[in-house]
């Protein structure tokens, strides 16, 4: 699963910033099409929803997506399957 | 997003500002809506008037949007009139407790089969910011411009203390624990009387040396003590630190309740 943020709904306010436990969300710096300034994904592979919620067929953790106001966070099925190296910091 | 089958997509983005805590909440209710297994056609939303009152815009289900106060009124209304139906208010903090303050007592007292999620921002959101009565003592408004000098109403203690049968405080960081209050109150018959203390940015941070949204919801989530921690401070004669607040569940009973089908 790959994390998304919707752009056309994200108003940049970066409470997923604030909550995501491996840092995934970043302070965005440019302006997008609609004047916000939405977060940037560091490495997203790394969270624990994209690698484990098919294989569990449910959603962990989910912080980021229950807190953010906006309803601007998701996860998309990849495909075709993209393989990543994902490397994760305890 | 979380449940995609409650939202009104095509309303969306909402209206509520960058930070605006109303969304995190509404986000709750309806993962709780989920968990509960209701359907569409049998669950109504209802709220009066505020930005916190415009959540049930949002959400595709059948809804009333009534009058500044009222909320609780109609959704009596609805319950008696149908009780097969799932009632969930949503309210704010002037809605509720200035304007509303009898019907939030009397739908207590009658302990009417519904849930009510209020979004206590301790302010008037949306006319600009003038004081609630839950705003904290010392808390700068536009109609306490020196500092709000009256106590403030502790929502949670007054449902408790009015007769509802579930009675949870969370806020707006605590997600997790927010969701599962509300499903719990759905759960039990009875009033279930959920307090959402939430972050406003606009009118109440930028007055309160509260400017940023992180600064607003680490004074939320620092200021949260649990009851069950309360009542330890309390037990050993400790003192309960300034402008700490309980959250968890206060109170879970059976009194006799109205509305509900049997
Ligand atoms: C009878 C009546 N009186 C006053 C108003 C003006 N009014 C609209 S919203 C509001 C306060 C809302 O505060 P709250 O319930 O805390 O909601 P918030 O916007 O903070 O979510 C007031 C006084 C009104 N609409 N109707
Ligand atoms: S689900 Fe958890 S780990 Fe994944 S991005 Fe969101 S907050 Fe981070
Ligand atoms: S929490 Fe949502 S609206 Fe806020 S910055 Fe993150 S994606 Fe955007
Ligand atoms: S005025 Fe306050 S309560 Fe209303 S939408 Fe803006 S931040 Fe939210
Ligand atoms: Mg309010």
């Amino acid at each position: 699963m790959k994390l998304v943020i919707d752009e056309s709904r994200c108003k940049g306010c970066n409470l997923c910033v604030l909550v995501c436990p491996y840092g995934i969300f970043r302070e965005g710096t440019e302006l997008n099409s609609r004047g916000i300034v939405a977060p940037v994904l560091d490495r997203p592979e790394r969270c624990t929803n994209c690698r484990l919620q098919a294989l569990y067929g449910r959603m962990l953790c989910g912080v980021c997506h229950m807190i953010c106001p906006d309803q601007a966070i998701s996860w998309v099925e990849e495909k075709p399957f993209e393989p990543h190296k994902v490397e994760v910091e305890f | 997003m979380i449940a995609p089958d409650w939202f009104r997509e095509d309303r969306l983005p909402h209206i509520y500002c960058t930070g605006c805590g109303n969304g995190t909440i509404i986000n709750c209710t309806l993962a709780a809506v989920e968990e509960m297994g209701w359907k569409r056609d049998e669950t109504v939303f209802v709220s009066g008037i505020g930005c916190s009152s415009r959540a049930p815009g949002y959400i595709l289900t059948d809804s009333l949007h009534t009058t500044h106060g009222r909320a609780l009124a109609f959704a009596t209304g609805v319950k008696m009139a149908r009780p097969d139906l799932h009632v969930v208010v949503f309210t704010g903090d002037g809605d509720l407790a200035a304007i509303g303050g009898n019907h939030f007592i009397h739908a207590c007292r009658r302990n009417v089969d519904m849930t009510v999620i209020c979004m206590n921002n301790h302010i008037y959101g949306m006319t600009g910011g003038q004081g609630s009565p839950t705003t904290p003592p010392g808390a700068i408004s536009s109609t306490t411009p020196y500092g709000a000098s009256e106590p403030a109403f502790d929502l949670a203690e007054l449902a408790v203390a009015a007769g509802a049968n579930y009675v949870a405080r969370w806020t707006s960081y605590h997600v997790k624990e927010l969701t599962k209050a509300v499903a719990a109150g759905m759960q039990t018959p009875g009033l279930s009387f959920i307090e959402a203390r939430t972050q406003c940015p606009t009118n109440y941070g930028r007055h309160n040396k509260l400017r940023s949204v992180s600064a607003m919801i680490e004074h939320l989530r620092s200021h949260a003590i649990l009851v069950a921690k309360r009542d330890r401070l309390v037990a050993e004669g400790k003192p309960i630190p300034e402008g700490a607040f309980t959250v968890g569940e206060l109170v879970r009973r059976n009194r006799p309740a109205m509305g509900v089908q049997r």
